[in-house]
């Protein structure tokens, strides 16, 4: 089961699972970095401490909390914390962009603490509004945890739940916005449709908190107070694509690029134990 | 084994029954027995709705206009142990939301059923926006899906329990209206068509509101059609590999009919088949041609331009018997 780290701890698993990641991603010689890393500690925080209250040995446990991410292709930092949880072995980890391998470039129910297909953008706050919705009829305490990516806000589908779960109080849901400005081309900026954000989701009826989507001490405050709130709440999680490593951060480049040669070295020793985040 | 048949009671009390009110009245009878059933809206009403509403509040919901956010909330229902239908107009609750279909209910293979009404051209002056001939074939290009087609309120009924059973991914595109019972067999509705006359020369394939015309049409002929075989496709997807020795082989001309696009629709599938199967059997496709239409009329005058009313019907099959 898990247990209550420190905000060092937290920092520690996170630059472990990023240089998980890489490895795997050089390994493979495919990966989504930059997105991975933009929204590692908010994963870290969700499964090491004692959000999410997963039982790794019990992964489809009817009461869990269950966790969706919209933005599958940051699928690397969710296989290595498995592999952590002891979810999933070694072997099947280095089976990610093999092919006809156990892991791909998305995830998918197969993979044990999987919650749903991914790889279409825009449908997965509908699902944990559905999952929330199942929850209330059952009189049952689990909530579904959403995280989105910023681009993938621009999908209809993510403002028909808003509008929703907005109208139905569902308290059950928790969305999680990577705001890392970062589209696979291009840079979103505050512009109209980002401005005010919060508020908008305010008016729909929903919580909305800002926060640092690095600070292990804003994530996990924003967190408890999610748990709290007998409103949907949207954490709006500001973020660093490629937060981690120096030369990746806030470059459209590290989308799906894959270091090599001096890069790599740097992006190694930069996600070596005991170094400052 | 042994067949029984319904009794002519029963037979008249489903004639009399509207289709939709048979299938969502055995809806209303399974969610009393199994509360984990769970049905859902885009703001589509029926008749027979309401009591479901009315007696059990907690398992209806009304989620407004938006098919993506339907099929979403269904999935994540379904994720969460309920077994979900979500209704609206067929061609929204297809089209608007293929992909939420495609990847949040097949690919997870979870149990909810797209319930559309407005099979063929029942809407009648709504315009291409509302009408359902190419639900089926957009829905059969998922491969987990099953598609169901009903064409009576015996079929309507029977569908509604086979779907609770299957607890699989499943379209059901039901008609309005009253219609005549095809068949007097009791059936559980598991293989997937009905043969209403056995198989001839001459075999119509037929599926849904169609059915129900071609029927009329061969009676009205008389003697003129005795040997005209008629099978009613109720289930489009899968189709049981027994209706090739069962419907193709044993008929030298096969004429497939229903209110959709022929392009997609049961003339594909049974084209398909034909094509792969060792018979020489002629195929005769009838449907709405490949095209929107962009016009007004009645549900008769759209059969007519597409020659699938009663009078070209009847001409067809006299051609066809020569």
């Amino acid at each position: 089961m898990t247990s209550q780290l420190s905000i060092s701890d937290l920092e520690d698993k996170a630059r472990w699972v990023r240089l998980q990641s890489l490895e795997a991603t050089v390994r493979a010689g495919k990966g989504h970095l930059g997105g991975t890393y933009s929204c590692t500690d908010l994963l870290v925080a969700l499964y090491y401490a004692d959000i999410l209250g997963l039982d790794p040995a019990s992964p489809d446990d009817p009461g869990r909390d269950r966790f969706l991410i919209g933005k599958g292709h940051a699928c690397l930092a969710l296989y290595s914390i498995f592999k952590d949880k002891g979810m999933i072995s070694q072997e099947i980890f280095e089976e990610f962009g093999t092919s006809g391998g156990a892991l791909g470039g998305q995830l998918d129910t197969s993979t044990p603490g999987v919650e749903y297909n991914t790889g279409s953008l825009g449908h997965v706050l509908g699902i944990g509004a559905g999952i929330a919705l199942a929850a209330r009829m059952d009189r049952a305490a689990f909530k579904a945890f959403v995280v989105m990516g910023d681009a993938e806000c621009y999908e209809g589908s993510i403002w028909e739940a808003i509008v929703f779960a907005g109208d139905q109080q569902l308290s059950g849901l928790v969305g999680i916005i990577d705001r890392n400005r970062l589209s696979v081309t291009d840079v979103l900026e505050d512009d109209t449709f980002f401005n005010e954000f919060p508020n908008k989701v305010r008016s729909f009826g929903w919580d909305c908190i800002e926060i640092n989507g690095h600070d292990f001490g804003e994530i996990l405050a924003a967190f408890e107070s999610a748990k709290q709130s007998d409103k949907p709440v949207m954490i709006l999680a500001n973020t660093i694509k490629g937060k981690g490593v120096s030369f990746m951060e806030g470059g459209v480049k590290w989308h799906h690029s894959v270091p090599n040669g001096e890069e790599l070295d740097l992006a190694r020793i930069e996600l070596s134990p005991g170094t400052a985040g | 084994m042994t067949t029984s048949t319904i009794t002519s009671e029963r037979q008249n009390e489903l004639a009399a029954m509207d289709m939709r009110d048979a299938f969502f009245d055995e809806i209303y009878r399974i969610a009393r027995a199994d509360s984990s059933v769970v049905f859902l809206t885009d703001d589509m009403d029926a008749f027979s709705l309401r009591r479901f509403k009315k007696d059990m509040p907690d398992q209806f919901l009304n989620i407004g206009v938006a098919e993506q956010n339907l099929v979403n909330l269904s999935a994540g229902l379904a994720m969460s142990g309920k077994r979900v239908f979500a209704y609206g107009i067929a061609p929204f609750v297809t089209m608007r939301c293929f992909e939420q279909i495609k990847v949040n209910i097949c690919s997870m293979r979870l149990p909810v059923t797209i319930v559309g009404v407005g099979a063929g051209f029942s809407f009648e002056f709504d315009g291409p926006t509302h009408h359902g001939i190419h639900d089926v074939p957009i829905m059969r290009a998922i491969p987990e899906m099953n598609i169901y087609n009903p064409s009576d309120a015996a079929s309507a009924e029977g569908i509604a329990k086979r779907v609770h059973v299957a607890g699989e991914p499943a379209y059901v595109r039901i008609d309005k209206g009253t219609f005549p019972v095809l068949s007097d067999t009791e059936d559980d509705f598991s293989s997937g068509y009905r043969i209403i006359n056995p198989p001839g020369d001459v075999t119509v394939v037929a599926t849904g509101y169609m059915s129900s015309r071609v029927t009329a049409v061969i009676e009205s002929l008389g003697s003129d059609a005795s040997g005209i075989g008629l099978v009613d496709l109720y289930r489009l997807k899968p189709v049981d590999a027994s209706f090739e020795s069962d419907v193709i082989t044993p008929s030298k001309t096969v004429i497939t009919l229903e209110e959709s696009s022929i392009s997609g629709g049961i003339g594909t599938i049974v084209a398909e088949m034909v094509a792969e199967s060792d018979s020489h059997t002629k195929l005769v496709r009838l449907g709405a041609e490949d095209r929107q239409f962009i016009q007004y009329g009645t549900r008769e005058w759209f059969h007519s331009i597409n020659g699938i009313d009663d009078e070209s019907l009847a001409s067809t099959l006299r051609q066809a018997l020569q």
